[in-house]
């Protein structure tokens, strides 16, 4: 039992480095930031994420230099991304909700339950239903190993059967939202999103930068798009960045 | 050969379609339903269909298309099999197989068979454009078609001269109501549909179009209770006007359109031998349609007079706030409501960063859209700020203000609510409310109205990584606790079943009991104890026969091997060595004592009796 629980905390931390060169780098970074060089300091936080390696913080500092350097889009996406590492974090929240606000034009916002299926992300989600399907079965087994203590289990078998599949709902809820969802945050302004994939195609209609599309499709470098007004239309990939569901 | 044929019929999907030759000809789609006597003819007329001249041609059903509009390829074998149709690649065209249907004709008593498969064709651009000779394997032949020209034009509205004739059935038309406009202002364009006075009815309209560079476009609608006719030259329209809210967002010349859009009309048969003029149902027509394009100045704001705390708002808006709680400690959290109506592009509606509000701790606002019209330029912006004071000095929350530019007139006004007086305690021992209390405070009140600082904990790093329900490992992990419980399960099935089977129980038992009997016999034989060795092996005789008979051990003599019945279907040598066995243990209680070696010999004649008893009970 001892070995499962060392590979199951394995598996969740398994992509957990740490690393002195990065403190040394974010605190250059931050350093920038506090100069007011935003550009500087946007740039030395992207050569970190570039590494592979990403924590929500240096995300959400990146975010914030983006959008000190303008770049709305680029700072939603980035805070967005922050808020799957930590979904409950109230400053990416606040934060991500005062740049929303300066973009305009149309856009699409997640929904409530998707907001809610938010608080947890997919790793904690898939745990924490782990340990309840494991908990569950655990007291299925002592059931069988020692009869007699099978009055006193009903109960809290019952209530760990139902947290469980309750458990195992929202995960799924949640794998869908994040598998199928996707969200594609336009990165520059005033882009142009055409009828078909393909640069003579006529226009559909205009994004400004930070506007959020919901993605339909994906092809040869265009991404399909619908802005939540009911126009669809297909924008060149690297115009937007595209962010899995919550 | 290749032929080009134009067709004016439309299929329920509004593709139109060649024409065929309807007399003498049975038709059938390959997903359509399954016909028996279509069936029948083609068997009866295969051997027909085999001998004839086979042949393998392309058609377009028009050369010339508008851009937008799709043509369609068909790809017809006639009098054989073709191993593989294949699909022509052009590029510039998007080219899908749609379809294949089998046509069976009868011609002068003759029979002729053909296999068509239909392609839509989509030009991605205008321009000349050739589908190359395509080859085809028709019964063991190679046939080839001839190349295909297609002409792909661009959309465009028809001139005055026309739509004063009266010839064309449909046309488009848009019209801005502003020839200059102020960046930021909104304004809703007006699409308008002209359908001639013969047109029966319309259908499947689509804009395939609507170029609206450097402007905001919002949700094309329908004007409703709009519709209107008008004389327009020779001839009565009927015009449907569509609404397109538009919001400049760039300066300069701006160009509105061409919009274009496609659509089926019907219109009244005039070919009186046609089947559709005896039936009345119309003849049906796909129009492409295109309007000329609009130019708008867009102009910059005035920066003469902009006040500072302009954020952008255009249009005209009234403000109303309110705030509340007024009697509070330091640190509580005051709500600020601001209610920003009006007409405009409420969607640019900010509010601005309030300077005089320093020495509040600020939080950035919530906002709420409330359109009051189907455009979405106008409507109430609700904003909600949570304030706190910093200090017991506060005697008042600044007076709000809001800045907007006014196009109709060209001036920037600015809306300001009055100071809301409060009365502000000492905070003394009472905590900071919950969303004061932050991770970083300090600098957060240093930008109330900018965005949260940056954070100085790097925190873990993390490689990106697929989420867990995604890895293998995690998964297969999940089957553990269910093979856990499964063995639990066999294992508890298993002990339920023993403890309910006394008999079962006690062959395990004496299995177990003979078992380690027959190590002690070899090491009383080996300690030369024969005593020892005849009372134990007298004992495991009973225990043996006594599971096996199903009767109390110590009941077991010599005798049971005569008189028990169960025992009689064992050979006679098993039965016989047990009989010598019980004798062995009964000469020993009184001969002499015997070797180490005989006593070995006898407990090898037990474990062999025993097998034979295990066999014959097997």
């Amino acid at each position: 039992m001892k070995n499962l629980f060392a590979i199951l905390f394995a598996l969740v931390f398994s992509g957990n480095i740490f690393a002195a060169d990065g403190v040394t780098d974010f605190l250059a970074a931050n350093r920038f930031y506090a100069e007011g060089k935003f550009s500087e300091a946007a740039a030395a936080y992207e050569t970190m994420l570039q590494t592979g390696a990403q924590s929500s913080a240096l995300l959400f500092n990146y975010a914030n230099a983006e959008f000190k350097c303008g770049h709305l889009g680029r700072a939603i996406a980035a805070y967005q991304q922050s808020a799957q590492l930590s979904p409950r974090d109230s400053e990416i929240r606040a934060n991500l909700a005062f740049v929303r606000n300066q973009v305009q034009g149309a856009t699409v916002r997640e929904s409530r339950w998707q907001n809610w299926l938010g608080t947890l992300t997919l790793n904690e989600g898939a745990l924490l239903t782990a340990v309840l399907f494991w908990l569950t079965f655990a007291l299925l087994i002592a059931r069988q190993l020692r009869p007699a203590l099978v009055p006193k289990l009903i109960s809290a078998t019952w209530i760990f059967i139902a947290l469980t599949i309750f458990s195992g709902t929202v995960l799924g809820l949640q794998a869908a939202s994040h598998f199928s969802s996707a969200t594609a945050v336009v990165i520059e302004d005033n882009v142009t999103a055409r009828s078909g994939p393909f640069d003579d195609a006529q226009n559909a209609f205009t994004s400004r930068d930070g506007a959020e599309l919901s993605v339909l499709d994906q092809r040869d470098g265009w991404v399909q798009v619908a802005d939540g007004t009911g126009k669809n239309g297909w924008l060149p990939a690297k115009l937007v960045e595209i962010l899995p569901g919550a | 050969m290749a032929k080009n044929e134009r067709s004016n019929k439309i299929q329920k999907c509004g593709q139109p379609v060649p024409r065929r030759r309807l007399k003498d000809s049975v038709h059938r789609h390959r997903p359509g339903r399954c016909s028996l006597f279509i069936t029948a003819v083609l068997l009866m007329f295969s051997f027909a269909q085999a001998a004839s001249a086979a042949s393998f041609t392309a058609s377009l059903d028009r050369d010339t298309i508008t851009l937008g509009e799709q043509a369609t390829l068909s790809l017809a074998v006639e009098g054989g099999q073709a191993k593989n149709v294949p699909t022509p690649d052009v590029n510039g065209l998007q080219i899908s197989q749609t379809g294949t249907s089998q046509n069976v004709s009868f011609i002068n008593g003759a029979m002729s068979s053909t296999v068509t498969v239909t392609f839509s064709v989509t030009p991605r651009q205008a321009g000349e454009f050739t589908i190359p000779a395509l080859t085809a394997d028709v019964n063991g032949q190679q046939f080839s078609t001839q190349p295909l020209k297609l002409t792909v034009t661009k959309a465009s509205a028809p001139t005055a001269a026309a739509v004063n004739s009266g010839s064309e059935v449909a046309f488009l038309k848009f019209t801005f109501p502003k020839e200059k406009i102020y960046v930021g202002e909104s304004a809703v364009g007006r699409l308008e549909l002209y359908l001639r006075d013969d047109v029966q009815n319309f259908g499947d309209f689509q804009l395939t179009g609507s170029p609206t560079d450097g402007f905001s476009s919002g949700k094309t609608t329908e004007l409703q209770n709009q519709q209107r006719r008008v004389q327009v030259g020779n001839r009565v329209y009927t015009v449907i006007s569509l609404a397109v809210p538009l919001t400049a967002i760039a300066t300069g010349e701006l160009t509105l359109g061409p919009f274009t859009a496609s659509a089926v009309v019907v219109l009244p048969v005039r070919d009186q031998g046609s089947p559709l003029f005896f039936f009345n149902q119309g003849e049906q027509k796909q129009v492409m349609l295109a309007s000329d394009p609009v130019t708008v100045e867009s102009i910059p704001l005035p920066m003469e007079n902009q006040p500072a705390n302009f954020t952008g708002a255009v249009g005209d808006f009234t403000m109303t706030a309110t705030a509340g709680p007024t009697n509070v400690t330091v640190g509580d959290p005051i709500t600020v409501r601001v209610q920003i109506a009006g007409q405009g592009a409420l969607d640019a509606v900010a509010l601005p960063a309030q300077d005089a509000w320093r020495d509040f701790k600020t939080y950035p606002p919530t906002t709420k859209l409330e359109t009051s019209d189907q455009f979405g330029f106008q409507g109430t912006k609700s904003f909600e700020q949570i304030v706190s004071p910093l200090n017991s000095d506060m005697r008042e929350l600044p007076a709000l203000s809001f800045t907007f530019f006014n196009p109709d007139d060209g001036q920037y006004h600015t809306l300001t609510q009055p100071a809301v007086p409060l009365v502000v305690k000492a905070a003394g021992t009472s905590p900071l409310p919950a969303l004061a209390e932050s991770k970083n405070p300090t600098p957060e009140n240093q930008v109330p109205q900018d965005i949260l600082p940056i954070k100085e904990n790097l925190g873990a790093l993390v490689m990106k990584s697929p989420p867990l329900v995604t890895q293998p490992v995690f998964l297969a992990a999940q089957a553990v606790p269910v093979l856990a419980f499964v063995a639990a399960f066999v294992w508890r099935k298993r002990a339920d079943n023993l403890a309910s089977n006394p008999r079962l129980r006690r062959r395990r038992a004496v299995a177990e009991l003979v078992n380690i009997g027959l190590k002690d016999l070899k090491q009383f034989a080996a300690e030369d104890q024969p005593d020892e060795f005849f009372a134990t092996l007298f004992r495991l005789l009973q225990e043996q026969l006594g599971e096996w008979l199903d009767c109390p051990a110590s009941a077991i003599t010599e005798n049971v091997i005569d008189e028990h019945s169960v025992l009689r279907g064992a050979p006679k040598t098993t039965l016989d060595g047990l009989r010598e066995l019980f004798q062995l243990c009964n000469q020993a209680r009184y001969a002499p004592v015997r070797g180490a070696s005989e006593l070995n010999s006898v407990a090898a004649q037990f474990e062999k009796t025993v097998g034979e008893l295990q066999e014959v009970k097997a």
